[in-house]
């Protein structure tokens, strides 16, 4: 009978069901991970509720950095946090398939493998919208200094924001809050970033912002406003780069004019 | 000048002059420079570089794009900011400039600075004053970001030389396409003028890259390199004459970028074209940009693609279906066989493509459904290939047969083409204002 692997929707969730499955040494038809929350409930199977360790994580971590090698130890991360229910399942397919290779580092050049191309989808999915939040993304002072910005991803990309905002505003205290996954990075300066998943967050504090906000709001809706080519009006195309997902938390195409809250 | 308004006016109101007065100049790219920051300030810089917002011309906004003044002393036709034109004219002050990059920054607003100007006064105050601004930034307020500024034609060679450490990228404009161009339309500035700085700013970064090689924490000089940018379609030169000063400037002064800017109407003047209500010629602009990609990364040449007998563009077929279909005996081309440089000629297929066939090549014999997987589109690329020696459907390789069934192939055009409407595309866009142009020049 097929065994599911039912985890948490992290990336240590996911490695610790790769490592039990990989454990018990499954072969590719016999299991599958799912993921809590996104459960198809399937007839003739077996579950199996994940024990979650940071341990069995690292040791997945390890292996698949040692095996198949660093590149695709990228791929699969991301692929990880990924919004698709069948990451958990992909990844471990993937891993499988690199066992079959004589050099399994090559493993991500074989998207012919459908569960190998479905990770390479994923990261690229992935990949893609954390380049664009990177871009789109807001910070606003608040009252006691902190920029603070909030957005509301597909998928789990906050691990892939923090480095880059940890390195570009050293010396700043900020946090930023996602709302799809109820989860948040803080960056004290001069320190690491914390990653803190808590659904109890008080929210509040982000509406009070400096009293310098509103003033550089206004400068730079302004700004955008004032930028543009008239002749060359183009709505169409500006919707193609910047889809209107993106546009409910940029200050820019906030409705609510020069209060510095949006 | 009159200082006392100047002082009198906002922070808000400059910005809003000094950046309607920016925003015809093209480039807003950061890329082209990977740094990390040192811990010390703020500030990175990503090697594909970061668009922080689009504006509603779609086009990226990723740097901080003003100009230091609009003041000039100069009096070119095509210019808003030209000394005789009656509008609003503002001047930042280093520190307000400083302030506004540093605060549009931590809030992620944007990726860097773009500084440009008019020039006050004269080229080395302006130069000293874009200077003065940078070194606030750099040393004082340690911003790690990404900076454009331009070079000013005429600043003296040490001012020029200071600010290259500075920044990451440098430009001059070259306004026009050519010398006689710049006299009718911008009488103080001379090609000469615009050429040097260009030089310039070449010869130091070769020099700068031997001292990288030497001592690997040296200063760096412009790393992310030059840029210029020509207007289009204000004066009379043709598609071959563009294409053929853009190739001079990447072989001559290793540039990285050329810019395209379809003529937008601000001023009335003689000298100008007359206004007409079809807009920039963004089709046109469109082209030139098509070939500038065959110049830089497919390895053609200006004058494989267009000649004195044919100097303009197909305004229905892109330049690369256009010069395939005047070199048919090159063609069909064996997928499986031709090298990199034909495949690159081949109509559809682009260079990653191209490089993707040379890869899955070695390890079997392509068919067309291998070329489909690798996600080369065929749809013009089959009148031009085979697979062992089989074309997709029987084709006759005859130009009148192949440029029907093409035409037939939509061309996908950039959203802001398209939307001009079908009206502007069986146009020749630069047929109107030839004639009034013609008519300025005799006039002179």
């Amino acid at each position: 009978m097929k065994t599911i692997y039912v985890c948490s929707d992290t990336i240590t969730g996911i490695f610790s069901a790769v490592y039990d499955a990989w454990r018990q040494e499954k072969s590719e038809e016999e299991c599958k991970i799912a993921v809590k929350g996104m459960l198809e409930q399937e007839l003739f199977c077996e579950y199996e509720e994940v024990e979650e360790t940071q341990k069995k994580a690292q040791a997945v971590e390890v292996l698949i950095k040692k095996h198949l090698g660093r590149k695709a130890y990228w791929d699969i991360y991301h692929a990880a946090l990924s919004e698709a229910p069948e990451k958990g399942t992909v990844i471990l397919g993937t891993m499988l398939a690199a066992k079959q290779l004589s050099d399994s580092t090559r493993i991500m050049e074989h998207l012919s493998h459908k569960k190998v191309e479905r990770v390479f989808e994923l990261s690229r999915s992935v990949g893609g919208e954390a380049h664009s939040y990177k871009g789109f993304l807001r910070f606003r002072e608040l009252v006691n200094g902190v920029l603070y910005s909030e957005i509301a991803p597909k998928n789990q990309i906050l691990t892939c924001l923090a480095p880059h905002f940890a390195d570009r505003l050293p010396l700043e205290n900020w946090m930023i809050y996602d709302r799809t996954h109820g989860a948040f990075v803080v960056h004290e300066a001069e320190k690491k970033w914390v990653l803190v998943l808590d659904e109890g967050f008080d929210r509040s504090m982000s509406q009070n912002v400096s009293f310098k906000e509103p003033e550089y709001a206004r400068l730079w809706k302004s700004f955008c406003r004032t930028i543009a080519i008239e002749s060359r009006k183009n709505s169409a195309c500006q919707l193609q780069h910047l889809p209107l997902r993106y546009r409910k938390d940029m200050l820019e195409f906030g409705t609510k004019e020069d209060t510095g809250h949006w | 000048m009159d200082m006392r308004i100047t002082e009198a006016m906002t922070v808000y109101d400059k910005l809003n002059i000094l950046t309607d007065a920016a925003k015809y100049d093209v480039a807003c790219t950061s890329s082209g420079t990977s740094r990390k920051s040192d811990g010390t300030g703020m500030g990175s810089c990503e090697k594909s570089g970061i668009c922080h917002s689009f504006s509603a011309d779609g086009r990226c906004i990723s740097l901080l794009k003003i100009l230091f003044t609009n003041e000039c002393i100069y009096d070119c036709k095509y210019c808003i900011n030209r000394r005789s034109n009656d509008v609003a004219r503002a001047s930042f002050t280093p520190d307000e400039i400083c302030t506004l990059t540093m605060e549009f920054y931590r809030r992620n607003y944007i990726e860097g600075l773009f500084l440009s100007s008019g020039i006050l006064k004269s080229p080395d105050y302006t130069m000293e004053l874009i200077y003065a601004a940078l070194y606030k930034l750099r040393i004082e307020h340690h911003f790690q970001g990404y900076i454009h500024v331009k070079t000013i034609p005429g600043a003296s060679p040490e001012l020029v030389h200071k600010t290259g450490f500075l920044a990451d990228r440098m430009s001059v404009n070259l306004e026009l396409p050519t010398a006689e161009s710049l006299k009718l339309l911008a009488p103080h500035k001379t090609r000469k003028s615009i050429l040097a700085p260009m030089r310039l700013v070449q010869n130091r970064r070769t020099e700068n890259q031997q001292e990288l090689v030497l001592y690997r924490n040296a200063p760096r000089f412009v790393p992310a390199g030059q840029s210029t940018q020509m207007i289009i379609g204000a004066t009379p030169e043709t598609d071959y004459q563009i294409i053929q000063v853009a190739e001079s400037l990447y072989q001559k002064f290793e540039l990285k970028r050329v810019f395209y800017s379809a003529f937008v109407h601000v001023n009335e003047d003689k000298a100008l074209p007359a206004r007409t209500d079809e807009g920039p010629p963004l089709l046109r602009e469109h082209r030139l940009y098509q070939a500038d990609w065959l110049l830089r990364y497919y390895h053609f040449q200006a004058d494989e693609l267009l000649s004195e007998e044919n100097p303009n563009f197909n305004v229905l077929l892109d330049p690369k279906c256009n010069w395939a279909l005047k070199h048919l005996e090159e063609f069909p081309v064996e997928i499986n066989r031709a090298d990199y440089k034909m495949l690159l000629r081949v109509p559809g297929l682009g260079y990653k493509s191209a490089v993707r066939i040379v890869k899955a090549r070695r390890l079997g014999v392509l068919n067309f459904e291998d070329l489909k997987k690798m996600g080369v589109v065929l749809k013009r690329a089959m009148y031009f290939i085979t697979c062992s020696g089989r074309m997709l459907y029987p084709t006759k390789i005859e130009e009148d047969y192949i440029t029907r069934n093409l035409l037939n192939v939509r061309e996908r055009f950039p959203e802001e083409v398209r939307n001009m409407g079908y009206r502007q595309l069986s146009l020749f866009d630069d047929v109107s204002f030839g004639e009034n142009l013609k008519k300025a020049v005799s006039a002179h």
